[in-house]
């Protein structure tokens, strides 16, 4: 982890109001882990006054150059104020941060993406097919066109779902995670989730993990002010009972994004 | 001909600091969370988190919203407790270049004397920062320094306890902050820092909601810049004793005002997390300020304001 400088290669919208940042970064930032993030500068003003936290959709290494790629949508002040940083501004980032996921060996890990929760697990499909490692890719949105990325999914099977089923399964991605548990090709022993999306999604994840025994990491999203563990101001609620609970917050930025989804206490997570 | 680098080196009580720049507490947790960020050599030093004489779990989330050129929290004072802090806390304290002032807060008075008594016998506190203002944990945060007579007793009760300069931090959320600054001073304060946050609130319209788990939160950041200087400027005219300013300093020269204003040592906060390198940068700026200004020390700098009238009265006295 380290303050770099960074520069905007290209910032573009590719489908409205959704947008693809590509960031050159120095040598000093260290290669990231796909679920790790960026503290990120979002302008050289002052405002907006703090930083904004962003999944890494991928890191890329050519030569001398290196490079991060942030996909993200205009939600806030935060991320307009990103949408309009022309290219060739420099800004700068705090990263690579936080616990990115960690697949255990000889499982399949099937990876369950919603909307702009899509980014991080790019990134590691695109690390489990350089491993050569079989995987399953569920990936849902509103519709066809909020599907970015699919066409990037290469080495494992995938799957889409839309809310208004203009492409693949009319519905949501919950419903073929169930159908593909329900396939009985996976046990707890042979396959594990990673999930990223909105909090109302990983919920419904969470508890059909917990209620099979699926071992499940989800990346998380939340305000954060320092996101290096300093101010605690984004604990991670967790369920009473639930593994080394304790009555305590985990700092998101620290112990997360990417937690243990069915120890999350989902109702208490804005 | 070349003269001689001036002087940054400030007195708080018997802490002697290399300059005058402070990390304000809750800001950088106990310095090693920042430690490849902030090169704390080169600066004043730095501010605990608070500790308290239990450990707390802090306030259920959201802890921290963006506010217009603000941020409001809410974060409960979150730490391992009195215990914690000398077990875990206090070998990374001891290695940090750079003086450590331990911020404490008390639920009673006998609790702020136990904190006082624990951290003071730890030996890695160069100063104590008497949190008497957390608007954030419930009836008892502000309570020791919303009301003067209730401030006396804490500053009366720990004052014997340790030689340790003690440092009052006061709220702003008061009508009149030089009464407590002075009850303070009257019970062997040794400085008093100056502002914790103001008392604010964010709603969101869609939900009907407001933002924060615990409705109320903290303002900082350079919303409050010019409100705490205004509360700077009133103390240093009421007290003796060091003044340590703070609230917004968000760009190196927010720092040179609140020393015009009369503050011996200023404390760098929100904004330090867009720029951790701020308080070196505030270092820089000063002692650039004195070169230009061709001041020899920064003593020459404290409190140089020149007000082209007499300061009016407190209240009432123009319109």
């Amino acid at each position: 982890m380290n303050l770099v400088a960074c520069s905007v290669v290209d910032n573009r919208e590719i489908t409205p109001g959704n947008f693809l940042l590509t960031l050159k970064v120095p040598r000093g930032f260290s290669r990231p882990e796909p679920g790790q993030f960026v503290h990120l500068r979002v302008s050289p003003e002052v405002e907006p006054l703090l930083r904004r936290p962003y999944s890494l959709e991928g890191f890329f290494e050519r030569g001398n150059l290196r490079a991060v790629r942030i996909y993200y949508s205009v939600v806030g002040r935060g991320s307009k104020v990103l949408s309009a940083q022309p290219k060739g501004q420099r800004l700068d980032l705090i990263g690579p941060l936080g616990l990115g996921f960690s697949p255990r060996p000889r499982r399949v890990p099937i990876l369950v993406a919603g909307g702009r929760g899509v980014a991080p697990l790019l990134f590691f499909a695109r690390k489990l097919r350089q491993k050569k490692r079989p995987f399953i890719f569920l990936f849902g949105a509103r519709g066809a066109r909020e599907l970015y990325g699919v066409r990037e999914i290469k080495g494992g099977r995938l799957h889409l779902a839309t809310d208004d089923g203009s492409v693949g399964y009319h519905g949501s991605v919950l419903t073929l995670l169930e159908r593909e548990w329900e396939s009985g090709e996976h046990t707890p022993l042979t396959a594990e989730v990673f999930t990223c999306g909105p909090h109302g999604l990983l919920h419904g994840i969470a508890e059909l993990a917990r209620a099979n025994g699926i071992r499940c990491e989800a990346s998380l999203e939340g305000p954060m002010a320092c996101a290096v563990g300093a101010c605690r101001g984004c604990p991670v609620p967790l369920r009473a009972g639930a593994v080394e609970n304790g009555g305590r917050y985990p700092a998101m930025c620290l112990e997360g994004p990417v937690m243990d989804a069915t120890i999350v206490d989902w109702d208490r997570l804005p | 001909m070349t003269r001689p680098a001036p002087s940054l080196d400030v007195r708080i009580g018997s802490l002697a600091l290399r300059n005058p720049v402070l990390v304000a507490s809750g800001i950088i947790g106990y310095g090693a969370e920042y430690e490849r960020l902030v090169d704390l050599s080169a600066i004043g030093g730095i501010v605990t988190k608070t500790v308290t004489r239990r450990a707390r779990a802090g306030n259920p989330p959201p802890r921290v919203v963006e506010t217009p050129s603000g941020m409001l929290n809410s974060i409960g004072i979150e730490n391992p407790g009195l215990e914690g802090f000398l077990e875990t806390k206090v070998p990374i304290l001891s290695q940090l270049p750079c003086a450590v002032i331990v911020s404490v807060e008390g639920e009673d008075v006998r609790e702020f004397c136990e904190l006082v008594e624990g951290v003071s016998g730890s030996g890695v506190a160069h100063a104590i920062e008497v949190n008497i203002s957390c608007p954030n944990v419930g009836p008892h945060g502000m309570r020791y320094s919303t009301d003067a007579d209730m401030a006396r007793e804490v500053m009366t009760a720990i004052r014997p306890l340790t030689s340790l300069p003690l440092i009052a931090k006061l709220t702003p959320n008061v009508t009149r902050i030089a009464d407590i600054a002075v009850a303070c001073e009257s019970c062997g304060a040794d400085a008093v820092s100056l502002v914790n946050t103001f008392v604010g609130m964010a709603v969101d319209s869609v939900t009907r909601k407001p933002i924060l788990g615990t409705v109320l939160g903290g303002l900082s950041g350079p919303a409050i810049k010019p409100l705490a200087l205004a509360k700077t400027w009133e103390v240093v005219q009421a007290v003796d004793i060091p003044v340590i300013g703070m609230g917004g300093i968000t760009h190196p020269r927010d720092a040179l005002e609140f020393l015009l204003v009369g503050s011996t040592a200023v404390q760098v906060g929100t904004a330090l997390f867009a720029n951790p390198s701020l308080p070196e940068d505030c270092v820089n700026e000063i002692e650039t300020y004195l070169r230009r200004s061709d001041l020899a020390s920064i003593g020459d700098l404290i409190g140089a304001l020149e007000v082209p009238v007499a300061p009016r009265a407190r209240r009432g006295s123009a319109s």
